[in-house]
């Protein structure tokens, strides 16, 4: 690809709309975005392999043409790079024989050297080749053997397999993290553009040319960034797979929960993918504002420990308070949690102290913020201290019980907490069994932020929710919120009688809802304290 | 006081992985290539200190800086560094394409796209002859495929093979840009339809045949220790200055007003009941435009018509009126234009009914 | 034939690689006053009177070619000569370049002044290095007489010409490819627009002109531009280097005006087909539509006349093919070409073309079946306007045009299979049984 393909321009909220004709019948569009984009936003879907909406439009997979009235009569020309232009007219398949033609065509280019592996590619049922394919509506498979197959791969993995077949690469070690597949590769080159323009880091490359052509990295080097697992979001097809998730399970046996990390005070929007009470993969749920189609790879592979090493819930009659009560909250925990910390606090007069031990980065410019105390800005908001740990720790000795909520000050502070062993009654409420939870004197098993439903503000001051995957290893955990509430005396019931709460404490919360706060967040307005 | 804690998976203690530590061992995982067997012979590579250490020669480091000067981006570079690479080693090595990279100031990977995309850079080592054969219409109109079936059974070799004694490749390439001479060959970068005066030669009239080849042949055979070597770019310029901005800089453009001004161009004038109405051809960066008339000897403003007028009208005007224009671009001032002599406008044709 | 002015290659076989010969011959004499005292808009308003048509193929006006740069945006600007001769057939730049070097330079010197550029880059294909070692010889010469540098015969006009060697990829003939070559990339095409005359390389506006057309320059500024608009057709003026090669008797470079009959670039400048009957003539390079012979007897050599004959004029190569050649031969010869050529970008282009040969590698071989014919056809209407650039048309429209005129051939091949009348069935093909 060159260097100088441009961003797509995305429509928004605030696009201008203007009329287009789409097969002779008006509609208006998003004005300032391509004609890929501005037919979806009325709603009808043109396929497209290498388009990518985050991505550099490259224009090679010539999937996603569309006919336009032009000077010099009907053209057939490719929507995602065509500007939306007041009064044009396109022709879809719905009116066009001939873009219907040409898209099939297309369609069946793209699979005359793709190999016919869907039964056992990790990638069917979400393969956009699948997909394609259904949409044109190939019917008849006009390729025949002895036409043969040039199955693209690197020369250096070719082998001859025992239908005496050539065969590109397959199952090829690209990176620590994934596996390349090259005959399953479209030279799509997302990837490339990935890496190149988003990642920042040129790893990938096509080389070669003509259907010789095969992903690769420089020889000797593997394929290794913080984002790197993207690719296999990326990749239209199976030729990239993770490695964490290589057969572990059929894609459309998954189901799919929508919520935010609580890794990161970015916030990074998710899907948590789960089957049989057990979290498979996390995958990013698109976001504009704040992580567009990308989470790191740290966000995403903590998903596979979300269900390990955790603390099982206990009675409550354990938890007895005594004496000057200090409260510690964690980055994890939610608007809701922070909520009943507080009426607790209120209640007993305890002092609450926030903050991490861990190192605060700086924001990498695709979806991290570097914070890894993800509710910092909700701290805020709540008017609780959010950086006083170090406080607490000097002050040890004047407390006779410390509630830590969701922090592993012991294990992330590396002996700048220990005084906090010293304090006689060390309640510790957490999923996992961390050093924090060794340490204490009753430890309380919580649930983890992927299985409660809750709010967080994130860096960018945007109010997100987090829905509760039903992948609680005990069905006796409960929320952080539920178990502060009950030691305050009036115990939440749901997760939004928690968030009522906190609208007490923080007017603006107050006139929301869940269900005035979008999917996509919602931005608060001076809100930040 | 932890006794109610029973059962707890106990494998790891901390849910914040960092999976991008250096040293991790990695399990190796076998690809089927190695289970059925390679199909091509991986090319074993030399090292990056000896690739380093040969291109990192006074000569070179100074053909690099000439490179590098041509181009406003040392990228520019890329395909003649590659060359010189080639010129170094005789064909491009891995490591010679990360050196290429780093002269370049680009990605390796994009280097390897690079080097791999052009078919001329080797990927191999090849024979001290390279005997590379047009296979293009022309060509093999004339006949080329049974003349390569010819010295592929002289020598021993298939297309694409290197005699064991090292001195011949065969190569089937496209057009060659020689019709005329078809069939028609390169020996190394040379264009050779036969031997003349113990050179090889492309005369304009002459073509391949199995004599010439033969001939062509032998006298590869007998320059085996003086091989005709090319500069790889064809030798040096002396004297440019450089691309104008060093790489990485800003290009600069050409000095401005270099060329005189823009003048008006192909000034006429029709004349009717209206007056005069001139029309004009005018450059897009014309800023002022005045259109002057001739009153006995002397030149005298009528009207400034804006820039991207397409038309002017002097009501006063009659044929046998000479009118002229006179163009300024930013601050400076065009010569006059030619002199237009109004001629009657021809009555418009009316369209006849019926 | 009538003897033609020679525009181009008037310096051809007398020596002018040397500055002092071309100087001899009336070279570098536009290079003064006459030059100086144009302005940029004169030099292209001169330039599109003469009617000059770019000569590498797509036969795009030069003069409004120039006029599309944009002036005085404070970017540079840069000419691109396109040296990268690759399509079959098409010879003629390697022998002006080789012959008349220094012709090339004054063309360029007077097309910069024109567009205001400051440094030229000629991309030459990596296979042209004896073209490379002339110009370099033909630049050192320049240089040390002040025709090219900084303030060029004392005007404040500087100006810089660097040669670049490609490494082989056709696809860099076309300009934006080329552009991304030049830039140190993958030769693959851009998507349009942005045009190059626009943002083109490095995202400065850039001109990409053909030796051809640069090499004209020199004449026409010397003498009026009406004179060479009047040796061609209407609507394109001047001379044009013909390249004939194939089954004639004198194939080589051939300079004649625009409009002159094909027969007679074939019998009278190359001396008759040779070898056999005429059968066909490739009118315009290997990617153009050939021409049987009763067609070839009517058809002039220009733009507008083989346009007519949905063929098209090309770089004015001429392949002529007589009738001891089957057309499947040369077609899975164009096949083979195009499919290791194409860029690998677009889907149709990088799997079509070496679906195509390879089924043509099938007939070829004697293992065809009725309906290959159809199949490849049915195949070459995905190519139709649906890639970046037009190289799955080269191949499309001859295996369209091939199999269209000279179906014969196709079915003398495809009878040499003696079950070539079975249809071809898929492995694992169950009739009834839902996969």
């Amino acid at each position: 690809m060159s260097n100088y393909y441009n961003m797509p321009k995305l429509p928004t909220e605030n696009s201008p709309k203007v009329e287009i004709f789409v097969d002779d019948k008006a509609v208006m569009v998003p004005g300032d975005t391509n004609l890929l984009e501005a037919l979806k936003a009325v709603g009808i879907e043109t396929p497209h392999v290498c388009y990518h909406p985050y991505l550099p439009v490259s224009g090679n997979c010539r999937q996603c043409l569309v006919e336009q009235e032009g000077p010099r009569g009907r053209m057939l020309v490719i929507s995602c790079y065509t500007p939306v232009a007041p009064g044009m007219k396109v022709y879809t398949p719905a009116s066009s024989a001939r873009v219907k033609n040409a898209r099939k065509a297309t369609q069946e280019f793209m699979l005359v050297n793709h190999p016919l592996d869907c039964p056992i590619c990790d990638k069917a049922g979400e393969c956009t080749l699948q997909e394609n394919y259904m949409e044109a509506g190939q019917n008849e498979g006009r390729m025949r053997p002895e036409y043969g197959k040039n199955y693209h791969g690197n020369p250096e993995h070719q082998f001859i397999d025992a239908k005496g077949q050539l065969r590109g690469g397959k199952r090829v070690d690209i990176g620590p993290r994934i596996f390349l597949d090259e005959e399953r590769c479209v030279q799509c080159d997302r990837c490339v553009r990935f890496m190149r323009s988003i990642a920042g880091d040129e790893q990938l490359q096509l080389a070669a040319r003509a259907d010789h052509t095969y992903i690769t990295t420089f020889p000797g080097e593997k394929l290794d960034h913080e984002y790197d697992l993207c690719v296999t979001d990326v990749c239209p097809t199976g030729a990239m797979t993770a490695k964490y998730f290589r057969f572990q399970k059929r894609v459309w046996l998954l189901s799919h929960t929508p919520t935010v990390s609580m890794d990161d005070s970015l916030g990074a929007n998710i899907w948590l993918d789960h089957a049989d009470g057990k979290i498979y993969r996390m995958m990013p749920r698109c976001n504009p504002e704040v992580n567009r189609s990308w989470i790191s790879n740290t966000t995403r592979l903590a998903c596979l420990e979300f269900g390990k090493n955790r603390l099982p819930a206990i009675d409550m009659s354990a938890i007895k308070l005594e004496g000057k009560v200090a409260i510690v909250a964690g980055g994890e925990c939610t608007i809701e949690d922070l909520a009943a910390i507080k009426m607790l606090a209120e209640k007993t007069g305890a002092e609450v102290f926030g903050g991490t031990f861990k190192k605060v980065g700086s924001p990498d410019g695709i979806a991290m913020s570097g914070d890894p105390m993800a509710n910092r800005a909700g701290f805020k908001l709540m008017g609780l201290a959010d950086d006083n740990l170090a406080d607490l720790a000097k002050r040890a000795s004047e407390f006779q019980t410390v509630i830590i909520v969701n922090n592993d000050v012991i294990g992330e502070g590396k002996g700048a907490a220990d005084a906090l062993k010293k304090i006689p009654n060390r309640i510790v409420l957490g999923a996992f069994d961390n050093e924090t939870a060794k340490m204490a004197t009753v430890a309380f098993g919580i649930n983890h932020w992927s299985e409660v439903q809750g709010t967080m503000v994130n860096s960018l001051n945007m109010i997100q929710k987090l829905n509760a995957a039903p992948t609680a290893p005990d069905a006796n955990l409960q929320p952080a919120y539920a178990v502060l509430s009950a030691l305050a005396g009036t115990q939440f019931t749901s997760a939004f009688e928690a968030f009522k709460k906190a609208g007490e404490y923080a007017s603006v919360l107050a006139g929301l809802s869940y269900d005035t706060i979008k999917s996509s967040g919602k931005l608060l307005e001076g809100g930040n304290a | 006081m932890r006794e109610h804690i029973k059962g707890a998976v106990q494998e790891i203690a901390n849910n914040r992985l960092k999976f991008d530590r250096p040293e991790q061992p990695q399990v190796v995982y076998p690809t089927p290539a190695d289970q059925f067997g390679h199909v091509h012979k991986s090319q074993p590579q030399p090292s990056r200190e000896e690739v380093f250490a040969k291109m990192d020669t006074p000569e070179t480091k100074a053909r690099v800086a000439d490179l590098l000067s041509r181009y406003p981006v040392a990228q520019g570079a890329l395909l003649e560094v590659l060359w010189l690479v080639q010129g170094m080693f005789g064909w491009v090595p891995t490591e010679g394409i990360r050196w290429a990279a780093n002269v370049c100031s680009c990605a390796p990977a994009h280097a390897l796209g690079v080097a791999t995309f052009y078919t001329m850079y080797n990927h191999a080592p090849k024979g001290k002859f390279m005997l590379q054969f047009c296979r293009n219409i022309s060509c093999a109109i004339k006949g080329a495929q049974p003349l390569i079936k010819y010295v592929e059974n002289k020598l021993g070799i298939k297309s694409g093979e290197t005699t064991p004694d090292g001195m011949f490749t065969i190569l089937q390439v496209e057009c060659l840009g020689s019709c005329g001479n078809g069939p028609m060959m390169l020996v190394n970068d040379d264009f050779a339809t036969d031997v003349v005066n113990g050179e090889l030669k492309m005369k304009r009239g002459t073509t391949l045949t199995e004599a010439s080849i033969d001939r062509i042949i032998d006298w590869c055979k007998a320059h085996a220790n003086n091989v005709p070597k090319h500069d790889v770019l064809g030798g040096t310029v002396k004297g440019h200055s450089g691309h104008p901005g060093a790489p990485g800089a800003i290009a600069k453009p050409q000095v401005p007003d270099y060329a005189p001004p823009s003048p008006v161009l192909n000034v006429k004038a029709e004349a009717d009941e209206a007056g005069a109405t001139l029309t004009w051809k005018g450059a897009p960066e014309f800023t002022k435009l005045v259109v002057e008339k001739k009153d006995g000897a002397n030149w005298v403003a009528v009207g400034e018509p804006g820039v991207k007028d397409k038309a002017f009208v002097d009501a006063a005007g009659k044929v046998g009126d000479e009118y002229r224009m006179i163009a300024t671009s930013g601050e400076r001032v065009a010569k006059p234009s030619n002199v237009a002599v109004t001629t009657q406008k021809p009555a418009p044709v009316e369209e006849k009914v019926g | 034939m009538a003897e033609c002015v020679k525009v181009c290659t008037e310096n051809f076989g007398k020596g002018a690689q040397d500055i002092e010969v071309y100087k001899k011959l009336g070279g570098y004499e536009n290079i003064s006053e006459r030059l100086f005292n144009m302005s940029q808009f004169e030099l292209i308003d001169y330039v599109q009177r003469s009617n000059l048509r770019g000569r590498g193929g797509a036969g795009f006006p030069t003069g409004m070619k120039w006029s599309f740069v944009p002036r005085g945006t404070g970017k540079p600007v840069y000419i691109v000569v396109n040296a990268d001769e690759g399509e079959g057939g098409t010879f003629k730049d390697h022998f002006l370049m080789l012959e008349d070097p220094h012709r090339l330079i004054e063309g360029l010197i007077i097309a910069a002044w024109a567009l205001g550029s400051r440094a030229a880059y000629i991309y030459c294909r990596g296979e042209f290095l004896p073209c490379i070692e002339s110009l370099n010889k033909a630049l050192n010469q320049a240089y040390a007489a002040g025709y090219l540098g900084e303030n060029i015969m004392g005007t404040k006009f500087c100006f810089d010409i660097f040669v670049h060697r490609g490494a082989g990829a056709y696809i860099c003939g076309e300009e934006t490819a080329l552009i991304n070559s030049l830039e140190g990339q993958k030769g693959q095409p851009r998507l349009k627009p942005p045009f190059p005359a626009v943002s083109g390389a490095w995202k400065s506006p850039t001109c990409v002109n053909n030796v051809e057309t640069i090499m004209a320059l020199p004449w026409i500024l010397k003498h009026d531009p009406s004179e060479y608009a009047k040796m061609g057709t209407p609507r394109a003026g001047g001379t044009k280097v013909f390249c004939i090669s194939g089954d004639v008797k004198n194939p080589g470079v051939y300079e004649a005006p625009l409009g002159t009959p094909m027969m007679t670039m074939i019998n009278d400048y190359a001396g008759g087909v040779v070898g056999g009957k005429l059968k066909a003539v490739l009118p315009g390079g290997s990617s153009c539509a050939p021409l049987t012979a009763e067609e070839a007897a009517v058809a002039t050599m220009d733009y507008e006349c083989l346009a007519s004959m949905k063929t098209m004029f090309g770089s004015g190569a001429m392949i002529v093919i007589n009738d001891t050649h089957n057309m499947v031969d040369l077609l899975n010869v164009l096949g083979n070409f195009y499919s290791h050529e194409s860029c690998g970008q677009c889907t149709p282009c990088r799997e079509g073309t070496g679906l195509l040969h390879r089924i043509l590698n099938q007939i070829v071989a004697g293992n065809g079946h009725d309906g290959d014919v159809e199949f490849m056809q049915s195949l070459c209407g995905g190519f139709g306007g649906v890639t970046i650039c037009p190289l799955s048309i080269s191949l499309g429209g001859p295996v369209s045009s091939y199999s269209a005129k000279f179906r014969a051939d196709f079915d003398e091949y495809i009878a040499r299979n003696p079950d070539h009348a079975k249809p071809r069935v898929q492995e694992n093909y169950r009739p009834g049984i839902f996969w």
